[in-house]
């Protein structure tokens, strides 16, 4: 083998015999192939994702079931359902509702504009970062869901407390420790679900994009 | 009047050598090596409309297949750790002469290297200017040129320890 120098080898790797490997007719078949590509996976979860959570705001603003399971739990208590309180809980919601739905068009619009972004001509960096970005959408849109979730439990936990306080209802310890209990358990348990869905889901699709991102930096940062 | 499919086509056939090597590079097997083929051709062809008249068709074309190869495409088969490259790869096969058993080592040995490495001695022995190499991958052309000199030496090692 002979002395190995890469600037004498440009000439042999421009050169190397290229086999013509498709003709005309296989090229036209390949327009029509079916694009296997990380892009349109993680497009695809993301769809998923929004829906799923679109879905249970629509199912639970169709069914109003909010209200009415907070009330129950309120009358369960011994709080007396007034006329006033009904009112309340009713307008607290439908402001919930009109929030949540302008959250969730806002994160569409931005969604399918990031997606729109996304455009393979551009360079590695600007395509990866891209990329990420759409991605990030659908991230931001599940948790501001997530702090959403947990805000308003935590609101309405302090207002059955409140109200029960303003009637002066004799709640026993158990019924209250419970109803407290089982608040903090399942808002634990969706925050527990979704954090290990992302580490997960999340964790596999970003992985490859990050390994080539930080390849990037790295080199940026190495002048020397 | 030629169609555009005809056009993109032709296109496609007086560069097939550019989507070979990177189809080569960024495999290990021949079906992932036909299948990562055609998907640069489709994200080619999805990208013509765009790209016409808008840049130099090897920018757009290094572009698209860099991206997908790098980025998007997904392998079938199992990538193999570097120790267990297959070095009797066809690209040995049909070797006559020193020049060309050096080429197909070189493959071999450019495959150990990182993704965007791998990109970065394509397109230098492609004899693209740093500049291009840098606007490609998004670098600065200062480091893209650094990178490059260390990346001959380790080079020059592998293939130095390989044969």
């Amino acid at each position: 083998m002979p002395e190995f120098d890469l600037h004498s080898l440009k000439k042999a790797w421009q050169e190397q015999p290229v086999q013509q490997k498709y003709d005309d007719n296989e090229i036209l078949k390949m327009l029509n192939r079916k694009s296997r590509n990380y892009v349109k996976y993680i497009f695809w979860i993301s769809v998923a994702e929004f829906l799923f959570i679109t879905a249970i705001g629509l199912f639970y603003i169709i069914q109003g079931k909010e209200s009415s399971s907070y009330l129950k739990i309120l009358e369960r208590l011994g709080v007396n359902k007034t006329l006033e309180l009904e009112t309340t809980f009713d307008n607290v919601f439908l402001v919930l509702k009109i929030l949540s739905l302008s959250i969730t068009a806002y994160f569409v619009y931005k969604f399918y504009q990031n997606y729109k972004g996304i455009k393979i001509e551009e360079n590695l960096k600007s395509f990866i970062l891209k990329i990420i970005n759409f991605k990030k959408t659908v991230n931001a849109f599940i948790l501001i869901n997530i702090v959403l979730l947990i805000t308003v439990t935590s609101i309405f936990t302090i207002f059955v407390l409140y109200i029960v306080n303003i009637q002066n209802v004799e709640v026993s310890n158990s019924s209250l420790t419970g109803f407290i209990v089982g608040i903090i358990i399942s808002t634990i348990l969706a925050v527990l679900m979704v954090w290990l869905y992302y580490r997960i889901v999340y964790g596999i699709i970003i992985r490859k994009l990050d390994k080539n991102l930080n390849q990037l930096k790295e080199i940026d940062s190495q002048e020397s | 009047m030629i169609s555009k499919e005809k056009e993109f086509a032709q296109l496609i056939k007086d560069n097939q050598g550019l989507i070979i090597k990177v189809s080569r590079l960024y495999t290990n097997s021949l079906e992932d090596e036909e299948d990562l083929f055609q998907e640069i051709v489709l994200q080619l062809w999805r990208s013509y409309d765009s790209f016409k008249g808008n840049s130099k068709i090897s920018t757009w074309m290094y572009r698209v297949a860099l991206n997908t190869a790098i980025t998007l495409f997904r392998k079938k088969s199992k990538s193999l750790p570097t120790n267990e490259l297959d070095i009797n790869h066809r690209d040995f096969v049909e070797d006559d002469d020193d020049k060309q058993q050096q080429i197909s080592l070189l493959y071999t040995v450019i495959k150990t290297l990182p993704n965007v490495e791998r990109a970065i001695v394509m397109m230098y022995l492609d004899d693209l200017p740093y500049r291009d190499i840098a606007e490609n991958l998004g670098i600065t052309e200062v480091n893209a040129r650094v990178k490059m000199n260390r990346l001959k030496k380790t080079l020059k090692e592998q293939m130095q320890k390989y044969a």
